[in-house]
């Protein structure tokens, strides 16, 4: 029984759909990818899982029981926007938090202290929300997402407004609490990301689902249209090779676009007949050129 | 139940501890201790010049003189005169007697000094002036005017032959005392209320009044600027998916009631500290107040309308704040609540004289005026049983009515960002939640 199940859900507002059959599941100790434009339906999508909104049609399962308050103490959320007191000491908001969600006192504040410690910020202890930068605050909405030791975790842009050495620090604790068995719902618009941590991804289109699987098989579906090549001298003639439509000379070589992949052996043949190659490389669509394919194809 | 006394806790815990309320609690305690120790304060400034020395000539002449001196005696005939008379010898002519009286001002003995001229006019006393160093000494002439006035109609009845006894039934006050009935079934005389008790439940009528004013007024706008605080950090979205919304309003409200009676409770003590210093004891023995002529009922209406009442204008007030999304909006938004709450209180205060109006009969009828005008009308007049719990009744209907729209507004409203939403659009809201 997968923790999380997303089944046809389908949630309209006023006068537009804003979620359209969307189903999905997340595993134990999987971190799920939720991927979509702006206004694509991922937070809608959040939303009804954390039950905060409830879907028109379809349902949403955790641990195959629907939705009630018991099911509640198992979420955490860590939102897209900071959603704390601000006036409030970090210490009493979050134990308050855990508190709310069924876990006692003092295993709150033992917690607290062991995430502050491994932000290496224990000094925030008894700070106020408001003295925080803001990146220090999205480390604070990290630890109230997950201080309660959620089974289920729904993180909307969780790494926003972080600097690259915060970033890799929140990304290893993800890598943790996914290798720990917690199962996480994750929205982002950094591609790089959803690559390095997402197992399976739903890309949202205007309130669709585009594209949906693991990584791995989305790439394969996307044909491998690039290839980069390292030699020492100039080539004569890539461009006349039957499937070449594009040629980029770099300063180690050159980057070129193909229609088919057969024309990447030709390319190297002749590369191989010229000059000494250093690299040669056909490359993956990565998952950034992908969604642009996807979403940006449906734009017109 | 477990997370509502969290809620409840962390409200109470943040409220108690911002610095915020307790300055302002402290400055309004210091306003109460400054406005109950005030007579004493005044009586210190004043003790020196209770009663104005006021210097006279005893100049020959016998009207003159008899003018003066019987001034004299009727000040000195009563118990806390405000006048003294003070005589001084005639010097022989009226300039050194004017140095002499301007030179008493100097140094203090006297205030001013009353001048007679020679002759007796119409009115029986000669012509008068008082001189100060004061502009407009109206309060000191209207006395000195007053006292002629009743020794002259003294002198008068004395001439005219009356006797001691006659004279002292003249004067003697008439008096008419008003007891309240009750007309209804079971009326005997028992019912009735003695003026003394009627005053005092009329102040407990206005306290209560004034209290359920106070906490209506601080509670419902800490609630609202709460609930709206936290919808607009975003709190709320967390709140939300960790406990229900009922449970979390409600928490509130409760948590800041207790913070109202906490504060009441204190302002409360600090009357009753500042009271029962021994400085003030005078000041309330003349009150004539003694609190074992409250009818215990009242106390127990008054503080079942207090917490009916309350809660309703509480679910109201979190209802406004959850609909409100950013903290400048909510001024707005809570006046129409305001302004209820106002009337109710301006109804029931001004008809304190006249609890038997239509309009409080009406208006203790309608739920959010009935906590003040219904209590008016249960401690001034007498009210029927069944007049009581229709009151009551329609108000307890009213707060479940209210409970389930607030909740229902609240599960919604505080999902809503943006503009302030229509009505259409939180009625289709309201739709789709179940609470």
């Amino acid at each position: 029984m997968k923790p999380l199940v997303v089944e046809n859900v389908t949630k309209q507002y006023a006068d537009k759909t804003a979620v359209n059959n969307n189903s999905f599941e997340v595993g134990e100790g999987e971190i799920y990818g939720l991927l979509g434009a702006n206004g694509a339906g991922k937070t809608t999508t959040m939303r009804m899982v954390l039950g905060l909104i409830f879907p028109d049609e379809g349902k949403i399962l955790y641990n195959g029981k629907p939705y009630s308050n018991e099911q509640l103490s198992k979420l955490g959320y860590l939102p897209e926007e900071r959603g704390l007191y601000p006036k409030v000491k970090v210490s009493d908001q979050i134990i308050y938090l855990s508190q709310l969600r069924g876990m006692s006192k003092g295993d709150a504040d033992r917690n607290l202290k062991y995430w502050l410690e491994k932000f290496e910020v224990p000094e925030y202890y008894n700070k106020k929300v408001e003295e925080l930068s803001k990146g220090n605050q999205q480390k604070i909405q990290f630890i109230a997402a997950v201080n309660h030791k959620p089974q289920i975790v729904i993180m909307d842009e969780a790494f926003s407004g972080l600097d690259p050495v915060n970033v890799e620090l929140l990304k290893s604790t993800v890598k943790e609490l996914r290798d720990s068995g917690t199962s996480i719902l994750f929205s982002t618009h950094r591609m790089e990301h959803v690559e390095e941590l997402c197992r399976n991804i739903t890309i949202l289109h205007r309130s669709n689902t585009v594209l949906k699987g693991s990584l791995k098989e989305i790439k394969k579906r996307f044909p491998r249209e690039r290839v980069i090549l390292g030699t020492d001298n100039a080539i004569g003639g890539i461009e006349r090779i039957a499937g070449v439509t594009g040629v980029t000379r770099t300063e180690q070589g050159y980057d070129i676009q193909i229609s088919m992949e057969s024309a990447g052996a030709e390319i190297l043949k002749l590369a191989m007949e010229q000059a000494n190659v250093n690299h040669f490389e056909i490359k993956e669509p990565t998952l950034n050129e992908i969604f642009i394919r996807t979403v940006g194809d449906r734009h017109e | 139940m477990n997370s509502f006394w969290t809620v409840v806790g962390f409200t109470i815990r943040n409220k108690v501890k911002g610095k915020a309320f307790v300055i302002t609690t402290l400055i309004i305690a210091l306003v109460i201790s400054i406005g109950i120790n005030l007579p004493y304060i005044i009586e210190q400034f004043d003790k020196g010049d209770k009663a104005t020395n006021v210097g006279y000539v005893q100049m020959a002449g016998e009207d003159n003189q008899s003018t003066g001196d019987s001034l004299k005696a009727f000040y000195e005939a009563q118990e806390n005169p405000s006048i003294v008379m003070v005589p001084f010898e005639d010097q022989g002519d009226a300039a050194a007697n004017e140095s002499m009286l301007k030179k008493a001002i100097e140094d203090g003995e006297i205030k001013g000094y009353l001048e007679f001229g020679t002759e007796l006019t119409d009115n029986g006393f000669p012509v008068m002036t008082y001189k100060s160093e004061k502009l407009m000494e109206f309060s000191m002439t209207e006395s000195l005017q007053g006292s002629l006035i009743l020794i002259r109609q003294a002198n008068i009845l004395k001439d005219a032959g009356l006797s001691n006894e006659q004279m002292a039934q003249l004067s003697a006050p008439i008096k008419i005392d008003t007891v309240q009935i009750y007309t209804g079934e079971g009326g005997n005389e028992g019912s009735g209320r003695t003026p003394q008790e009627q005053g005092v439940n009329m102040g407990v009528v206005y306290v209560m009044i004034i209290f359920l004013f106070m906490a209506i007024m601080t509670s419902g706008n800490m609630i609202a600027s709460e609930i709206t605080a936290e919808k607009s950090s975003r709190v709320m979205e967390i709140l939300i998916t960790s406990v229900s919304p009922l449970k979390q309003m409600f928490g509130k409200i409760f948590g800041m009631f207790v913070v109202v009676i906490i504060q009441v409770a204190f302002y409360i003590a600090v009357i009753l500290g500042n009271a029962s210093m021994p400085h003030n004891k005078g000041a309330l023995g003349n009150l004539d107040i003694d609190l074992s002529l409250v009818d215990p009922l009242l106390i127990i209406y008054a503080v079942l309308f207090f917490f009916t009442g309350f809660f309703l204008f509480a679910t109201l007030y979190a209802a406004v704040g959850s609909i409100v999304s950013r903290t400048e909006d909510l001024g707005q938004a809570v006046m129409p609540m305001t302004f209820i709450s106002l009337a109710g209180f301006y109804i029931a205060i001004f008809s304190i004289s006249t609890p038997d109006s239509m309009l409080v009969t009406v208006t203790s009828y309608i739920p959010l005026f009935s906590p003040f005008t219904m209590l008016l009308r249960l401690g001034l007049t007498e009210v029927a049983m069944w007049e009581t719990l229709l009151s009551f009744g329609i108000l307890l209907v009213s707060i479940y009515v209210s409970v389930y729209v607030s909740a229902k507004i609240y599960r919604t409203g505080v999902l809503m960002y943006g503009k302030r939403p229509s009505w259409k659009e939180i009625r289709k809201a309201m739709k789709a939640y179940k609470i």
